[in-house]
């Protein structure tokens, strides 16, 4: 049988291809440099190369040519193919404008009953907090180190007047970054968990920021951590909401994954999250461009009010209307 | 034969099948501590620098070293959450993978992109708990793959890409003489397993001693040769001139250049 399948010896195979083999060689690794560097006969050579290589590749493993080839013509045809094969969906330029004024909001609309659960779960804990904390503030000491909350207390105690120092808005504007994207990304990832590390993160932080919010009012700072937070709360901890909502929604694809396996069902899922993530991570940056360089400047009171409502109304808007229109055709 | 690595097999549009060996978690967490200290090494380093430029006060920060943490506060963002991803994206690899040689690929075999560089670093977060990646690791060992939770929700695996050498083709040297040719059958029939083993045998005889050599041929020398009826007072030379006859027999030297048009440039 094997007679009619090559009639060539192996070493006769070998030298008669080697000089393909050696070109592909030589194109695969300029292509790995970067294909915009390659030169035009290079690019156009690459693909019939490879295709002659996989037919290589194919005779000589019917032919049963030595291992050391086959595995040769192999690994070459790997290299080429990861070099020629690039990943799905490679992005169009525009894409971009598209995700945050269309995939974005309708992403989060396509998965209301996640975002509604992830808001419940942070404010009811919120509102606990809080209200616990006025009744009691020795309650907010659970929840909260004393140590941490109690130069935070005199600190709004001082009021904004004076704005803040020369680089401390930079300063702290680092510091949300840091500090509250990594949340909101933990938040999201830890949904992998069946939503419970989602769950158990929206109700601590809930619970944690009604806290010091109702214990400092009980100090009778409330005036100003309001004025503080609503500058930057829409976004804030609408983004919070958003990457815990998409949390929760990554554990039920696995809970409840329908027609798929479980493990498709999280794949397919993930994927349509990602620009939800990816959007409350844009939106905390801003969260903590505002409250490094506004929340506690020396704006007047009702200014930094006016300014909070007005972005608690245009969030809400934007996650509620915009990408509508094209959505419905 | 299935090979006892963990390997996985990936068939391309051409109907070639890849196997792939699997990075196993050992030499994944090599590759993540060397990115690790790469990569803080590298913002160490920076603020070391720009604290010296500015003047270094440790009883009270200056206007523009505060920013400076800012910024630093930022990069350690950065390093937590993009470092990797950002790498992983554009070439397949970060510095750590590459030093421990190890790409990451999508499931059906494909370079990954953005999407999936991303969803795999950023479930770090999650393969991380409890403590030192446990259930990154328990995840590892529940799947054939070695995937970690990560890996599961991109659809990614880490392989490790090997480059073989091109091997010359194995010939019988001295050429065969017609009084060794007399007795040998004209068709030799030899199964994969029995192939594979006299070729690696006759690809190594080279590096052993001539009485070690003698030794390991006659284990499939007699009993080859008792099937076949054919007999050599050299066994090593015996399965040369077997493999030889099995291999090339009724083959060409000559190439027939129909068989295999040389690619050509155009598409």
């Amino acid at each position: 049988m094997r007679r009619h399948v090559s009639a060539l010896t192996e070493k006769a195979f070998a030298s008669h291809r080697e000089r393909d083999w050696r070109d592909l060689e030589e194109l695969v690794v300029s292509a790995q440099a970067g294909l915009r560097k390659m030169a035009h006969e290079g690019i156009v050579r690459l693909s019939p190369l490879y295709r002659s290589v996989c037919a290589d590749l194919a005779a000589a493993q019917a032919a049963r040519y030595s291992a050391p080839l086959v595995s040769y013509l192999r690994d070459l045809t790997a290299s080429a193919h990861t070099v020629l094969y690039g990943p799905h969906g490679v992005s169009s330029r525009g894409s971009l404008r598209h995700a945050w004024l269309v995939a974005f909001p309708r992403a989060v609309r396509q998965h209301r009953g996640a975002m509604a659960l992830s808001a419940l779960l942070f404010f009811v804990p919120f509102a606990i907090g809080a209200v616990l904390a006025l009744r009691d503030p020795a309650f907010a000491f659970r929840v909260v180190p004393e140590a941490m909350l109690r130069p935070l207390t005199e600190a709004y105690a001082h009021g904004f007047s004076d704005g803040r120092g020369d680089g401390e808005g930079a300063m702290m504007a680092g510091f949300y970054v840091y500090n509250n994207v990594g949340i909101a990304l933990r938040v999201f990832a830890l949904g992998i968990f069946a939503g419970l590390g989602s769950a158990f993160y929206l109700v601590h932080n809930g619970l944690s920021i009604g806290a010091v919010l109702g214990y400092v009012t009980s100090q009778g700072a409330g005036g100003n951590i309001v004025t503080f937070m609503l500058g930057h709360s829409a976004l804030e901890l609408g983004a919070i909401v958003l990457a815990g909502g998409a949390g929760l929604s990554l554990g039920w694809s696995i809970v409840a994954p329908g027609d798929r396996t479980r493990l498709a069902s999280l794949q397919h899922r993930a994927r349509e999250l990602l620009v939800i993530v990816g959007g409350a991570a844009v939106m905390l940056c801003l969260a903590a461009m505002i409250e490094g360089f506004w929340s506690a400047s020396s704006a007047p009171d009702g200014v930094k009010v006016g300014v909070g409502s007005t972005l608690l109304v245009l969030v809400t808007a934007y996650v509620l209307l915009a990408g509508r229109t094209r959505e419905r055709a | 034969m299935q090979p006892l690595d963990a390997e996985v097999a990936i068939e391309t549009p051409e109907h070639i099948v890849f196997h792939y060996r699997v990075a196993g978690p050992a030499r994944r967490a090599i590759g993540h501590v060397i990115d690790l200290a790469l990569c803080y090494g590298v913002i160490a380093a920076v603020s070391v620098l720009v604290a010296l430029v500015l003047g270094l006060s440790l009883t009270s920060l200056g206007a523009s070293m505060k920013a400076a943490l800012g910024l630093l506060l930022v990069a350690l963002f950065l390093a937590q959450w993009m470092y990797f991803a950002a790498w992983e994206a554009r070439l397949g690899r970060t510095p750590g993978k590459m030093l421990v040689g190890v790409r990451v690929l999508t499931t059906a075999g494909r370079p990954i992109g953005w999407r999936e560089a991303i969803l795999r670093n950023w479930l770090r977060a999650a393969d991380f708990l409890p403590i030192a990646y446990l259930a990154g690791v328990v995840s590892m060992a529940l799947g054939a793959r070695f995937q970690r939770l990560g890996d599961l929700v991109a659809g990614t695996i880490v392989v490790i890409p090997e480059r073989a050498v091109a091997a010359r083709a194995i010939e019988l040297f001295p050429p065969a003489e017609p009084r060794e040719l007399a007795t040998l059958p004209d068709v030799v029939a030899l199964d994969a397993e029995e192939r594979a083993a006299i070729e690696l045998f006759l690809r190594r005889r080279h590096t052993l001693g001539v009485a070690r050599e003698q030794e390991l041929a006659r284990i499939v020398a007699e009993p080859l040769g008792a099937r076949l009826g054919y007999a050599h007072p050299d066994a090593s030379r015996l399965l040369a001139l077997v493999y030889d006859r099995a291999v090339n027999a009724g083959r060409t030297e000559a190439s027939p250049p129909s068989l295999f048009p040389p690619a050509s440039g155009a598409p």
